[in-house]
């Protein structure tokens, strides 16, 4: 079996050392008229190229730009939609993460690429491939609020959105994205809304190109759902494995159809997992698969973390890696 | 309704009784001490005086404004979950997070027993309470909320940490009653994001709270009130202070279905927003309560914390609240003299 090392999407955006607090500064100063937007794009693109550097160093195979960019995972791409606009600060799932709420006071379009050129940035500063990571339509959706008339309903908001991020992956793909990530963490906390997202990635496969598309959930145990998530046109399905130890087992005696990305490495939390557990979990996950690769990743983003406690989960990837491949002679 | 309770405890307290959740802002003196402490160009001792300082001002105002119950307004945290880390065993400071947009905090990592060294807040009750005739709240972060806004690296689960911090927090609250605090406030806003854990939250506040002589409040905010009601009422508390205006009143439909059983410290004003409320706003949304609540249960309090406020905000806030509910209490006046 192929055990490729990635990252999940984000990386924490500073750090302990003056150069890793540039951006926070930097920010600072703009919002004081200090400095200008173009101050901040480059002290942004300083982040990105350490954080970059921090999963090559790590030994990842597959690396993103951290999502050095992004004010959080809803607002970033919502609100460079026409019809969108940015509101006030609401929790993150269970996290002490907040992000803005989009308020969609018309159909949101796409007038502009959302993510083409911090993914060109990106590429030409990594030795790796580049993973590129958007959150699902079916996610923004739920978090955004629709006033007076909005989009039409929620059923409208989702085939606005999910019309933007295609024509989005669409660019992505023809700018040379070879991998292609969409996040749906929501859906695990509605999984009556299972039908909203295979309308969605079955739109998104169709924008996808040559790249492979994958589909990520987190924040709850995707167990309950993993046979339905089996169905959906997608080269690459993420799962936590955080929330319910079981997962192991359900992975283990059901097998996929997809290739896996397993989070088996909790990102939420700065405690290193034992390699040895880890590897035995691994070891019993991949008799059930028949297929070639399997990704190893972080549970989620990694925002989440202090900058040296993420640096060591990614350590904590090759760690398993080695471990797994160890125990196997 | 508990105030049967303060009588017993010694306390008497007007109709529709002002509070205020705990933080305020810390004046332009002790912001300018804190950054000369931070560059190690004050001693520790000097910032302590400047804090005490700040405690003072706020007493006077919050006598000045007429509130009933006060608070000492927190001059002396940064931050309501790092304070408490900071002053128990078992926890490690951790790098920097991302609360949102460009804020970073230094999250606690508990990695190691936690333990109770000696009281950490009692001697700032006994100073606010030195200053003022008035009933002064005794105030803490909740076990559960410190562990949830914790990183967990000790403990098997977050139960586990969770209890174990409930058991030490006691210690505190034991040693704030023993110094003479009769109102204690255990804050616990992160109670609604999990709901699947609100039987561990009341598990920890039956450690933190049973047995004990004191009138308890706990204040939730940031939320999803509707996954946690009516359960959240087990808590083994008399009094929830809980958001109310941001949200629209909203919770009062909740109360409609399932009858509201517990006093409330009843957020009047807004503290997301600069705009000061008219008084016969906050005067509308106390008559709504008291369409839903008795009377002999609402306590009047801004939503939350003001420390995100100016100095002058935060006063005008508190000023309306005050303003209201004796607006209220006079219209009963009159009737009653009619």
């Amino acid at each position: 079996m192929d055990l490729i090392l990635a990252n999940h999407s984000s990386y924490p955006r500073i750090g302990d050392s003056a150069d890793l607090q540039l951006l926070r500064r930097t920010i600072a100063q703009r919002d004081r008229g200090e400095k200008s937007e173009a101050d901040v794009r480059a002290a942004e693109d300083r982040l990105t190229e350490h954080a970059l550097r921090e999963q090559n160093d790590a030994g990842l195979e597959v690396v993103t730009d951290g999502q050095i960019r992004w004010y959080d995972p809803i607002s970033h791409l919502a609100g460079k939609l026409e019809g969108v606009r940015i509101n006030g600060l609401l929790r993150f799932f269970d996290t002490n993460f907040y992000f803005r709420q989009p308020v969609v006071h018309a159909r949101p379009q796409r007038t502009k690429p959302l993510l083409v050129e911090d993914f060109a940035f990106a590429k030409a500063h990594s030795a790796r491939p580049v993973k590129v990571v958007l959150t699902g339509p079916y996610t923004l959706a739920r978090h955004s609020l629709e006033s007076n008339g909005g989009a039409g309903g929620f059923e409208k908001l989702l085939a606005a959105y999910t019309g933007a991020l295609g024509e989005e992956i669409d660019a992505l793909a023809k700018a040379g994205a070879t991998l292609i990530q969409v996040e749906e963490p929501t859906v695990l906390r509605r999984p009556e809304d299972f039908h909203y997202v295979e309308r969605c990635m079955t739109r998104l496969a169709l924008s996808k190109g040559a790249a492979k598309l994958a589909l990520s959930v987190y924040f709850a145990d995707p167990s309950p759902m993993y046979d339905q998530l089996q169905t959906l046109p997608v080269d690459i399905l993420g799962l936590d494995f955080t929330y319910n130890p079981e997962l192991v087992d359900v992975v283990a005696s059901r097998g996929s159809n997809r290739t896996l990305a397993l989070g088996l490495v909790d990102g939420r939390n700065t405690r290193l997992e034992d390699a040895a557990t880890l590897a035995r979990q691994l070891e019993r996950i991949a008799r059930g698969l028949s297929g070639a690769q399997v990704y190893l990743t972080p549970s989620c983003g990694l925002e989440y973390l202090p900058r040296d406690r993420a640096q060591s989960k990614l350590q904590h990837l090759s760690l398993l890696k080695k471990t797994f491949l160890g125990s196997r002679g | 309704m508990s105030r049967k309770k303060l009588q017993q405890l010694g306390i008497s307290l007007p109709v529709l009784p002002t509070t205020s959740v705990g933080s305020f802002p810390k004046p332009d003196f002790l912001v300018a001490a804190r950054a000369e402490f931070a560059k190690k160009k004050i001693t520790r001792e000097e910032l302590g005086k400047t804090e005490r300082r700040a405690t003072e001002f706020w007493i006077r105002q919050q006598e000045e404004l007429g509130v009933d119950v006060l608070v000492d307004g927190e001059m002396y945290r940064g931050d309501m979950v790092a304070y408490f880390a900071e002053h128990l065993e078992g926890f490690q400071v951790g790098g920097l997070v991302r609360s949102y947009g460009n804020r970073y905090y230094h999250k606690p990592i508990i990695s190691g027993e936690v333990r109770w060294k000696g009281p950490i807040t009692v001697d700032w009750w006994k100073y606010a309470q030195s200053l003022t005739p008035k009933p002064v709240k005794g105030m803490l972060t909740g076990p559960y909320t410190v562990m949830d806004w914790s990183f967990v690296e000790s403990y098997p689960d977050r139960r586990a940490a969770c209890l174990a911090l409930a058991q030490e927090i006691r210690k505190e609250v034991e040693a704030l009653i023993k110094a003479g605090a009769k109102i204690i406030q255990i804050d616990e806003p992160a109670t609604s994001v999990r709901p699947e854990e609100l039987s561990t939250a009341i598990e920890a506040m039956h450690v933190v709270t049973d047995g004990l002589p004191a009138y308890f409040i706990t204040h939730i905010c940031y939320g999803a009130f509707e996954n946690i009601y009516p359960g959240m009422l087990d808590l083994p508390v008399d009094n929830f202070d809980l958001e109310m205006s941001n949200s629209g009143l909203d919770m009062l439909a909740l109360f409609k279905k399932h009858r509201y059983t517990k006093d409330i410290s009843f957020g009047v004003v807004d503290v997301h927003t600069h705009v000061i409320e008219e008084k016969p706003v906050v005067v509308e949304r106390l008559r709504q309560a008291l369409d839903v609540i008795p009377q002999d249960a609402i306590w009047v309090d801004p939503d939350c914390g003001l420390k995100t406020r100016t100095v002058n905000e935060a006063i005008a806030k508190m000023r309306v609240c005050v303003e209201a509910a004796q607006a209220l209490r006079d219209r009963q006046a009159e009737k009653a003299g009619r």
